[in-house]
């Protein structure tokens, strides 16, 4: 049964190969065609053993966030169609095997350690709790992690075998909160701070670019990981008088603060900033109109026009019943190609017999990639982080984000 | 051994461990979730030991029973005899306190936990070699008491308290006295669960010590027979480790297949597939060489009910 | 003193959830001695077929009804897997119906987190919820909402209809009866299917009710809303006294305010722990609720 489905998906790979080329050519940039030109002098110089790349995606496809490892895997999805219609990695088509952790430690953990044995390079695990029971048995056995969506102090942990696709927090999160409080005239702020994951360190980075902009926090109003009404958190922090109010909580419990704010008087939504955490469906949806004037900072562009994106956010919108791509949606697609560059450029052939060597070539690479052409911009990591990737804010209005500022880092 | 053999192993064992240490205090029908909230305890207890003052794998195996077992026994002072519903909210207390100290508490690395916790010994192979024979060492020890604890005068007399307090009472049992015992003992487990478990991971996060755990613990009773210990050595290996063979295409589905599975089985066999009465025959088989007796302790057969 | 008395109402808002839920959890108990641990996630799937047949026909009505039949069938479908495994036991037993209910919590959570609406949290209209007409009442940091009025009256009107008709009327009596010994309530005379399913309609209603007044109250709902209720629902019981309907209307809005004023004067982060350290202490005090049980449960 297994190799029917095998056999039908390859061949419908072959007819999508086919029928999409022609089309899909067209959007290429620059920077794709420059890495098949590499591609095809790696593919002459090193034969590829394999007849099809498997790439494991370790994700939450059940539990709370399942909402969100969809269109993790939608990205990884979507890059490996994309690849295989442009004629595959190094030749040879790619997929994007699916294993869901349900975001349970000891899941990720067994899976983890079967990857370890025959994986050349895992994507994900995702979120931070399976990163932190996985990714060490990975980081020991010297196979590289795709830690694509997490910050970048969990992957530094593990280093060099997980990557992180942000830079560290404190250094970047200080420029955009300082040039939002200047802009908004920050003196004494309040902010929601929920207890999860890197989101206390990313309330700290918040506090310091305040203090660089001349502002003070008043008060870390704390937001209860499983509250389900806001009152009592939004009259503490009106009862501070603030004038700023800055956000590092879900996104759903964000939305239900400012509609709380503003049924209390709340009018100026210039002088709230969401954090990057937050751009997620779960704002739009529930926020709905309520968020309008409010500023969102994020890494990621969705008013980008190139080919590439708009494709791409075409697709997803295909897909997602109309819903702009979020902040995320580009990160796994991201990590499939460059895993692509990386196996091409470097000479990878999956040969088991090289398995260590050659998951230690593209883990080097990918660490320190140069201009790596993203969905959104090209970068280049430093130390298996992005050292130049801009930061954006943008203002809601109706659920789509308008670019006010873009800050480009040194 | 494989990676994977070793995990599957090693997190089995602690289900084992932690399941017993929910069915010990339920033979008198207490519900002890607090076990959850020491197995948290010692898990941090023993990392922070071990990173910090380097102590020694055994003296930090002992002190996080100890610990376990103090913490338990401090409580089952007040709860000792208290109907299920309490000792469920004393449960729910401890595990939220826990949770929101190690949250809040930078010494305890906040919500992003404490990781890099030494191996026992410097090979690597060699490390889960050992903590799989020290692991089951201590499922077989654990196992053969709760035996010994089933078949003893204590044994029947928690039974009794099962059944009916008001007789057992009468026969000069005295609840609270086997309460406080069984509550200690269960939290001993899972103080010594939580230090195997943190030294299995070698990393810990509070994220581990959830109510989900706590589900998977009574799924486990419930679903291999709360009214023997046997019932968990058949349902752990099987009912966590079973999403992890669903094919790919499943993968999606995985919680849904389970639970439905769970409420099949609990619908087929509510008492759960292994009985007392199950094991009683097994034994008189054995016993008799083939001869089938039916158990007729009026005892036995109310509490395999 | 403002600041004081907007966390008051707050804490009522919050506390008149946990009174409907803990209501329809404890009429579950009285009429089909069932423990439904998972029954604010059954409550929260009603939420989304409401949502979903909003979106459908854009008809609030539609959504309305459809919440309500959903909340009703659901209860009809589910409590004979209840009773079943109840019938091969000859007392209330909370701990098997505990993990069956946890069993179909886990279903119906796993299907709400990646089917409907993609995974993603729903928002009610603004039809429903009258969020676009603002607060009903509001001075400084006082905010009272329609939904908020709404839902601590019904939970209120409930609380007291159900006590008439659970012990007042022949109906009750023989819901009651049924429960207790279906046989011996057969031999009385009493038409047991009949009923029996009045009972589970009526407990199915309360639920539709409670899943539209959340929808208005909330405003919008995620697959991980039924879990975050369940702890506390389950502790307002036992600490009201399991199946005691005044009880769980006292202590529901109690624990309301208690954690309002948690989350507005102390540390957010605290409140659970702090809520449960206090429950802790009172159940520690009166072991078997404030108000006392309300059924005869096996000893021990």
């Amino acid at each position: 049964m297994k190799k029917i489905i095998h056999l039908l998906f390859i061949s419908s790979l072959i007819l999508l190969t086919v029928s999409c080329g022609g089309k899909n050519g067209k959007n290429e940039t620059k920077g794709t065609e420059s890495a098949d030109r590499a591609a095809a002098e790696a593919v002459e110089t090193a034969e590829v053993v394999v007849t099809e790349w498997n790439i494991p995606f370790l994700n939450c496809l059940t539990g709370p966030i399942a909402g969100i490892g969809e269109y993790l895997q939608w990205g990884a999805e979507y890059a490996a169609e994309q690849i295989n219609a442009e004629g595959g990695i190094a030749g040879k088509p790619v997929r994007i095997e699916r294993i869901d952790t349900g975001m349970s430690p000891e899941k990720g953990t067994v899976a983890m350690s079967k990857l370890v044995e025959d994986a050349l390079v895992v994507m994900g695990p995702v979120p931070e709790p399976v990163i932190m029971a996985a990714v060490p048995i990975a980081a020991e056995e010297g196979l590289y992690c795709f830690t694509a969506t997490t910050s970048y102090e969990y992957a530094a942990e593990y280093f060099p075998w997980a990557i992180s696709f942000f830079p560290p927090t404190e250094e970047k999160l200080q420029i955009a909160v300082k040039a939002w409080a200047e802009k908004a005239g920050a003196g004494k702020a309040v902010q929601f701070v929920e207890n999860y994951g890197a989101w206390p360190g990313m309330a700290k980075a918040h506090a310091l670019g305040l203090e660089a902009a001349g502002a003070q926090v008043l008060e870390n109003v704390e937001v209860p990981t499983d509250a389900v009404t806001f009152g009592p958190l939004a009259v503490k922090a009106l009862a501070r008088n603030p004038d700023t109010i800055i956000f590092a909580c879900n996104a759903e419990k964000v939305a239900k603060i400012i509609i709380e704010l503003k049924n209390r008087g709340w009018k100026d939504m210039n002088k709230i900033l969401i954090f990057s955490s937050a751009d997620d469906a779960a704002l739009y949806t529930t926020g709905g109109e309520s968020l309008n004037g409010a500023i969102i900072y994020n890494f990621s562009n969705s008013n980008l026009d190139t080919p590439r994106w708009n494709e791409f956010s075409r697709a997803f919108k295909e897909d997602h019943e109309g819903m702009e791509p979020f902040s995320l949606s580009p990160n796994y697609y991201d990590a499939v190609y460059m895993i692509k560059r990386a196996i091409e450029e470097t000479g990878v052939t999956g040969d088991p017999n090289k398995l260590a060597e050659e998951r230690e070539k593209i883990m080097k690479y990918c660490n320190d990639i140069e201009k790596f052409d993203g969905l959104q911009f090209t970068w280049t990591n430093r130390g298996g982080f992005p050292a130049d990737k801009p930061l954006f804010l943008f203002e809601i209005q109706n659920g789509k984000k308008i670019l006010v500022d873009k800050i480009i880092p040194e | 051994m494989t990676l994977t053999l070793f995990y599957y192993l090693a997190i089995t064992a602690i289900y084992i461990l932690m399941s017993w240490s929910v069915y010990l205090p339920y033979r008198i029908g207490q519900l002890h979730f607090m076990t959850v909230a020491n197995m948290a305890i010692s898990a941090y207890f023993s990392a922070l030991m071990t990173i910090h003052f380097s102590w020694p794998f055994p003296l930090v195996l002992l002190a996080g029973t100890l610990l376990g077992a103090l913490t338990g026994f401090a409580v089952s002072t007040a709860v000792g005899d208290a109907p299920c519903f309490a000792v469920v909210i004393v449960g729910f207390t401890f595990i939220y306190l826990t949770k929101t100290v190690i949250e809040n508490v930078e010494i305890f690395g906040g919500p992003l936990g404490i990781f890099n916790i030494p191996k026992i010994i410097n090979s690597s192979s060699g490390n889960r070699i050992l903590l799989i024979i020290i692991v089951y060492f201590f499922v077989f020890l654990t196992g053969f008491f709760i035996n010994r604890f089933d078949r003893s005068k204590l044994g029947r007399a928690a039974s009794t308290i099962f059944v009916d307090r008001n007789i057992a009472v009468s026969f000069g049992v005295n609840p609270k006295k086997i309460g406080m015992f069984l509550q200690t003992w269960s939290s001993a487990i899972g103080g010594m669960s939580g230090v195997l478990y943190a030294f299995i991971m070698r990393g810990i996060s509070p994220n581990h010590f959830t109510f989900n755990f706590i589900g998977i613990c009574m799924t486990i009773l419930f679903v291999g027979g709360y009214s023997t210990m046997w019932g968990t050595l058949l349902a752990a290996p099987i009912l966590w480790g079973f999403p992890l063979i669903l094919p790919e295409s499943l993968q999606a589905w995985n919680i849904v297949i389970y639970g439905i599975l769970l409420v099949i089985i609990l619908l087929l066999k509510p008492e759960g597939i292994i009985t007392r009465v199950m094991v009683q025959r097994v034994e008189n088989i054995r016993l008799f060489s083939g001869k089938k007796v039916t158990p007729k302790s009026p005892s036995n057969k109310k509490a395999a009910q | 003193m403002n600041v004081l008395t907007a966390q008051f109402f707050n804490g009522l808002a919050i506390g008149s959830i946990y009174v409907l839920l803990a209501t329809g959890f404890n009429l579950l108990l009285l009429v089909a001695r069932i423990i439904h641990f998972a029954f604010p996630v059954a409550v929260v799937f009603s939420m989304y077929i409401s949502w979903i047949l909003i979106t459908l026909t854009g008809n609030v009505l539609a959504g309305i009804a459809g919440g309500i039949v959903s909340a009703v069938l659901i209860n009809m479908l589910t409590a004979p897997m209840f009773q079943h495994i109840m019938n091969k036991r000859e007392s209330v037993d909370i701990n098997t119906t505990m993990v069956l209910s946890m069993g179909l919590g886990m279903i119906i959570t796993d299907i709400l987190s990646h089917t409907f609406n993609q995974g993603f949290p729903i928002a009610f209209p603004d039809t429903l919820t009258g969020n676009d007409k603002g607060a009903l009442i509001s001075s400084g940091l006082i905010s009272i909402s329609r939904g908020q009025i709404l839902t601590l009256a019904v939970g209120v009107v409930f609380v007291v209809i159900l006590f008439q008709l659970l012990y007042k009327s022949r109906i009750g009596r023989a819901f009651r009866a049924i429960a207790e010994d279906p046989n011996e309530a057969k031999l009385v005379g009493i038409p047991l299917l009949k009923t029996g399913l009045k009972s589970y309609a009526l407990t199915g209603l309360l639920g539709g009710v409670t899943a539209v007044l959340m929808s208005v109250l909330l405003g919008s709902a995620s697959a991980g809303l039924g879990d975050q209720l369940g702890h506390k629902v389950l502790a307002v019981s036992i600490i009201a006294g399991l199946g005691n309907l005044t009880g769980g209307l006292i202590v529901g809005l109690l624990l309301g305010i208690l954690e309002a004023l948690i989350q507005g004067y102390f540390a957010g982060s605290w409140s659970n722990a702090i809520s449960f350290a206090v429950m802790l202490i009172v159940i520690l005090a009166k072991p078997r609720g404030i108000f006392g049980l309300k059924l005869r449960f096996q000893e021990i």
